[in-house]
Order: structure tokens, then sequence, then C-alpha cells
């Protein structure tokens, strides 16, 4: 049979198949792209975390050990490293119960405020004050730091904890953080949950969080 | 062009994030080469005088 000259694109049907073709294979590499990801985000066990295992989400557990911010020359950024225990007010035996219940406590509270409707968390929220998932790891909360000296504590959580009742008593910052009426308990939760949060694998996000001045190993 | 694995998990998706063109190759193999398929073989069925539906 003798072929006749004709244009592909013209044809219904071409531009049908391959729709189908793009939207079906698009489909099916996000449902296969989510399986992948949900194992690698969700929260470990507290063995696994005692045993060393490589992980991106550590138990509540977390809260017992010191987290530093180190440069990770293969990876080209910082990660959290999850050090020997360290109290966190006062103790270093939260067991795995407890250190959940503190961090859901927390987790409720940062809904209850609406952190975010100034504050991203992992990237999302608002963009009107700095981000928090690192803010554990902020020197400013240190010993070498302004906040221990001007809340008068010793240790980085009560800082954190102290500011965060009172925030408009330590001015700090051009745009001050209002006063949320935040308990005692409510305080020590949410900074249960900022220290978790900041030992969470992020693969560096936020970018350039240690390099800007001020910040953990600032050059 | 291809960068070390550096990923915390080895996973299929993190063997594509090695660099600008290993997610590239990636979906033009996947997606794109099959289209060229799809064309000529739908230009096939029209030269043969199959009608356009």
């Amino acid at each position: 049979m003798e072929e006749r000259p004709t244009s592909v694109w013209g044809s219904t049907r071409f531009w049908r198949k391959s729709a189908g073709w793009v939207t079906g294979v698009s489909a099916l590499l996000l449902i296969w792209l989510s399986a992948d990801t949900v194992p690698q985000i969700s929260m470990r066990s507290a063995e696994d975390l005692d045993a060393g295992k490589p992980m991106r989400v550590p138990p509540p557990t977390v809260i017992n050990h010191k987290i530093t911010y180190e440069f990770d020359a293969r990876r080209g950024h910082e990660i959290p490293i999850i050090g020997e225990k360290e109290a966190f007010f006062g103790r270093n035996d939260y067991s795995e119960e407890e250190a959940n219940a503190l961090l859901t406590h927390g987790k409720l509270t940062v809904q209850a405020k609406n952190c975010m409707s100034c504050h991203t968390l992992l990237g999302n929220g608002g963009y009107y004050a700095p981000d928090l998932t690192k803010a554990w790891l902020d020197p400013a909360w240190s010993d070498q730091g302004p906040y221990m000296a001007m809340t008068g504590t010793t240790s980085r959580e009560e800082a954190m904890a102290k500011f965060l009742m009172k925030p408009s008593t330590y001015p700090t910052h051009a745009r001050r953080m209002p006063e949320l009426g935040i308990t005692e308990d409510e305080a020590k939760a949410v900074v249960a949950f900022l220290k978790h949060m900041a030992s969470i694998d992020t693969n560096g996000f936020p970018r350039n969080f240690a390099k800007i001045n001020g910040g953990v190993n600032a050059k | 062009m291809i960068d070390p694995f550096t990923d915390v998990f080895p996973s299929f998706f993190g063997m594509l994030n090695r660099g600008p063109m290993t997610l590239t190759i990636f979906l033009h193999s996947l997606i794109v080469l099959p289209m060229f398929f799809i064309y000529f073989s739908e230009k096939k069925k029209l030269q043969r005088g199959e009608p356009d539906d």
C-alpha cells in the first residue's frame, strides 16, 4: 500500500496517548517516591539510637543526648551529630514514654500558639521570624551567646524556656516576639520539641545556617 | 558528571540524586523516549489509513 504523507500532530489519538503516558508515569513515580521516602522520614526507636544506627529522625529519647552540628565533607553540608548523654532540665534519663509525652506536649503547644504564623519549622510556616529547624543549635543560646546571661540561666534549655515564657522581656531582635502566655511546663515541652527537631537530619537544611555570621562553625 | 553517593540510606531515588544529569537522563529515558514510539506508531497507523478517533 502506498504511504500517504501525513502529520501526526493533528491526531487526537496521539495526543491522548501521550498525555496518558506522561500523566500515568508521573503519577506512578510520585507514588514510588512517597513509598521510598516514608520509611526514611519515620521516627526511629530508642534501641536504634542506642545501637548508633544511621537515621534521619531520631526517637524522642534524643533529648537525653548532646547534639552538635558538624560539617560532613563527604555530604558537603553540616549534619546533626548525636553525642554523649547530656542533662536536659537536670535529667538525662527520660524514658521513651516520658520523652514522647514531652515532645507531643511541645508539638501541641507549638500548634496551639500558632508559632508557624511567624516562624518556619522544617521550612513550613511564615517568613517573618527565624526558621526554628535548628534553633536548638544556635550558638546564641550557648554559653558563648547573649541569651543565657540575659535570662540569668546556666543552660541552653533553661535560657530558651525562660525566653519563651516572657519573650518581650528579652528584646534580642528588631522584630519582637509577642507574649503568648506560655506556661513553664509548655515552655519546657516546646524546648524539648525544638531539641528533637534540631537532631533531624535535613540534608543541610536550612542551607547556610552554619555559615551565617554568628552561626554554628561561622567562618 | 556523576557525583558520589552521599545519601543517609541507599535507595533508588538516592542513586538518581547524584548530580544534575542523573535525574534528567532517567526521566528522559522513562518518559520522553517512549513518546517517540507513540509518535511513530501513530504515524504508521495514519499512513495505513486507519481513522483517527
